[in-house]
């Protein structure tokens, strides 16, 4: 008996007795090889549920038995408004990186840290003015989408069963969101930062037997200071970029699992 | 010859890598090793399974392909070029309106007007409400909450309703004709959204339009939501018959009534 070890599925015999084009060869050639290396077959059916459930979206059978489409086309374009707040999210995520590269959340000096660093990025950074306006209209534009967004959930009853739980992310999503922009607002710290920093300490203050916890927690003090930059800096760019993220991957990975509600 | 034998070679020879079918435990063997919760939930699954299957058996279902709007082309393309308009009016208005940026933060100057994003609006608004906040005889006039706080509890209750809202509305409906009450609802929230934004800046708008004074604008703060409620009401209703008669004209052309 012989010792050679034989290919049970002898693929290169297979191969042989294909009639097979030239393009067809070298594509057969190459799933081979990285078959034979990677053991791609196991894989495939991941693959292929993959493909099933990319393709899922927007179901049409109803709409299409019903006839409803004619009804509906001009919804559609309301449609992207999700992901036009993941893009505003990105280009403020990617321009407030850099403009941290230059930002220094302090008080000390005159004028303030804060304050004229800001002057230095608008006035001196190269592309620094440019920066500070891309984000800021990124911020609006995100804050926007998403309450759009919001709106064509709940004119077209996507939040029904069974996405009651994907709506509640939601709303914290659009809490979190008008969060951002609040402590975004409060950085510059002008005129207008400062005294809507007093405006949310006076509304913290006056919450019944926690005020001044909360108060002491979130900004620090019974007046805007270097305690309340700082955590408003934190808040900024290290807590809420971390939740957020996470819940918008969650929030579209639920999208995902269970597909676009179908118009009825 | 070793390779014979069912001792398990490290050299990967010999016993293939993978159990042999007849020894993988099957679905029951596993549960049957269980108990308690992890058993219960095996069963669970398993009664889903089994009804799955049944329901697919039963059904005449025709399983497709593609069962909606495919996400290439359609959902891609749409997204992708409404995706790059979108980024490109940030970039374009990034360019064309500049953020603007005022004097240093002072806490001995209170400027004339503070104003936070417009996004905040309604919550400012909310905190220009204090003429409708209750007040009792008994503390001699009194607020029985400050103002401030009646901001904090506005707006708690705001998000509390939009969190309970799913378990509040359900059913199957989807659009909005089929439920004018509850679009009518949404539209009064949103104009209210919009009209107490306006009241956080009604000193403005006082002075800005002719014809317009504070008291005026807190009136219409509450009465333009339900004249809008009342009119998407009415409206979604006349569409809704509108739809009725159809079917009815078509239902009755199929069986005249006797
Ligand atoms: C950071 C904010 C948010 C992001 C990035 C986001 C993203 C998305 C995306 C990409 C989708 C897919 C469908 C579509 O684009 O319309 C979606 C669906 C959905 N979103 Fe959001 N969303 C956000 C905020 C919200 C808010 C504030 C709500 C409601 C209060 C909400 C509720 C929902 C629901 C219920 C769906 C499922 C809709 C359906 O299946 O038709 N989301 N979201």
């Amino acid at each position: 008996m012989s010792m050679k070890r034989r290919d049970e599925f002898d693929r290169r015999a297979w191969l042989a007795e294909q009639d097979l084009t030239h393009l067809e060869e070298v594509y057969l050639r190459g799933l081979m090889f990285l078959d034979r290396r990677f053991r791609l077959v196991d894989y495939l059916e991941v693959m292929e549920d993959m493909y099933y459930k990319i393709n899922l979206q927007l179901p049409k059978s109803h709409t299409e038995q019903y006839n409803l489409d004619n009804k509906f086309w001009y919804w559609y374009p309301l449609y992207s408004l999700g992901l036009l707040t993941l893009l505003a999210y990105i280009v403020a995520a990617v321009t407030g990186a850099l403009l941290g590269f230059y930002y220094a959340p302090s008080v000390a000096g005159d004028p303030a840290d804060a304050y004229s660093q800001m002057l230095f990025i608008m006035g001196d950074l190269d592309f620094g003015f440019m920066l500070r306006s891309i984000h800021r209209w990124a911020a609006q534009f995100m804050v926007a989408a998403v309450f759009l967004h919001m709106l064509r959930v709940y004119f077209t009853g996507a939040y029904k069963e069974p996405r009651e739980l994907n709506w509640i992310i939601g709303v914290i999503l659009l809490v979190l969101t008008i969060g951002f922009g609040f402590t975004g607002y409060l950085l510059p710290w002008n005129q207008l930062s400062f005294w809507a920093g007093q405006i949310g300490i006076e509304m913290a203050l006056t919450t019944p037997i926690i005020g001044e916890w909360v108060d002491e927690l979130i900004f620090g003090g019974s007046e805007p200071g270097q305690p309340t930059l700082m955590r408003m800096y934190i808040l900024h760019v290290f807590f809420l970029p971390f939740i957020v993220t996470a819940l918008i991957a969650i929030h579209i990975g639920i999208v995902w699992m269970q597909g676009i509600a179908e118009p009825h | 010859m070793t390779d014979e034998t069912d001792q398990t070679r490290t050299d990967g020879g010999g016993q293939p890598a993978l159990p042999p079918d007849d020894k993988t435990p099957t679905w029951h063997e596993r549960k049957a090793r269980k108990d308690g919760l992890a058993r219960l939930t095996y069963e669970y699954f398993e009664r889903g399974r089994l009804e799955d299957q049944r329901l697919r058996q039963e059904s005449d279902y025709i399983e497709r392909d593609v069962l909606g709007f495919p996400t290439w082309p359609h959902e891609t393309i749409r997204n992708l070029s409404i995706g790059s308009f979108f980024v490109g009016m940030i970039i374009l208005l990034a360019a064309t309106l500049p953020p603007h940026f005022g004097d240093e933060g002072d806490p001995s100057v209170t400027p004339e007007v503070i104003l936070p994003d417009w996004y905040l609006y309604p919550a400012f608004g909310v905190l220009q409400l204090d003429p409708i906040n209750p007040s009792l005889a008994l503390l001699g006039g009194d607020k029985l909450v400050s103002d401030e706080l009646y901001g904090v509890v506005a707006t708690g209750v705001l998000v509390g309703v939009l969190v309970v809202y799913p378990f509040v509305n359900k059913g199957a409906a989807r659009r909005p004709v089929e439920e004018p009450f509850w679009a009518a609802v949404g539209m009064v929230g949103l104009s209210f959204g919009f009209t107490i934004s306006v009241l956080s800046i009604d000193q403005l708008v006082a002075d800005r339009m002719t014809g317009m004074t504070a008291p005026l604008v807190f009136d219409l703060t509450f009465i333009a939501p339900v004249v809008i409620g009342v009119v998407t009401y009415a409206v979604l209703r006349a569409m809704r018959e509108g739809y009725m008669y159809e079917l009815n004209r078509r239902y009755y052309r199929l069986r005249p009534p006797r």
